[in-house]
């Protein structure tokens, strides 16, 4: 279980960087190559290398040794780990937080006489 | 490793209508939190919801699965409390610190804006933040609508 969180916090510190999150979500749609990432970027090569070695070494990317150009892939598994933690983190204070809307409604009601709860 | 000093966090808004004064008082009073701590499915029982309302206070709580019974025990340090405006704590076994802040909306209500980060002590400036720390949530949405789409 720990680590797990490790591995996820590794994960949040790697996208904490705009340009890494920029990186993942290029990779999302397909592998690419260091010279196809680092053109819409408008970085140098070792720049990007840089950010990709990051990348490599929490896990949320793997590259090809063989390969010459090495392309860069995507573990969706990793990534998924961080998006599912986080979405379900949002899940929780979305649904309680509706129930705080009714609580707030529900003792609001109550104090200006129109109480409700005459259902037998 | 300087670049450890980023960090990622996470920011949920909602706005409430009703006073401030009655907001804040509902996240940090256990005849209230009993009300909605827990998620959809999850009861929060009063009895077992420990709240010491000063810093190093203890911020307990124990989640009952309505479904089969199962519990799971929540334990946070309360880290600082300013009555009707923000309430922090830390999560001792993750690092992780949540911090509420309750904003006067007047006609329009209460907004609480909660912030998630993994860090246990908050040293940055508040301009340090405004720049590059956008929200991982955001983030996550993105990804999931450029690249899940054939998931769900």
């Amino acid at each position: 279980m720990t680590r797990v969180e490790d591995r996820l916090d590794a994960t949040f510190t790697a996208l904490a960087d705009p340009t890494r999150r920029a990186i993942v979500a290029r990779l999302a749609t397909g592998d690419a190559t260091v010279n196809d990432l680092a053109e819409p970027f408008d970085m140098t090569l070792p720049a990007i290398s840089k950010h990709l070695k990051v990348l490599e070494r929490c896990g949320l990317i793997t590259r090809s040794r063989r390969a010459q150009f090495r392309p860069c892939h995507l573990e969706r598994e990793a990534l998924d780990a961080a998006v599912d933690w986080i979405e379900e983190s949002r899940r929780i204070w979305t649904e309680r937080f509706d129930k705080l809307d009714v609580h707030l409604r529900d003792i609001q009601r109550g104090s200006s006489s129109r109480q409700k709860g005459n259902d037998q | 490793m300087s670049e450890h000093t980023t960090e990622s966090e996470l920011n949920f808004t909602r706005v409430f209508a009703a006073p401030r004064e009655l907001v804040f008082r509902c996240m940090i009073e256990p005849e209230h939190l009993t009300h909605f701590w827990g998620p959809t499915g999850v009861s929060t029982p009063r009895e077992n919801i420990k709240v010491e309302a000063h810093p190093g206070g203890a911020f307990e709580t124990v989640l009952v699965n309505d479904a089969d019974g199962s519990e799971y025990a929540m334990r946070a340090t309360y880290v600082e409390i300013v009555e009707h405006e923000r309430i922090v704590w830390i999560d001792p076994d993750s690092g992780m610190t949540t911090t509420s802040t309750f904003v006067d909306l007047g006609e329009a209500g209460t907004e609480i804006h909660i912030r998630q980060t993994n860090v246990p002590e908050p040293m940055r400036g508040p301009e340090a933040q405004a720049g590059f720390l956008t929200s991982l949530d955001r983030f996550a949405s993105y990804v999931v609508t450029i690249s899940g789409g054939s998931e769900r």
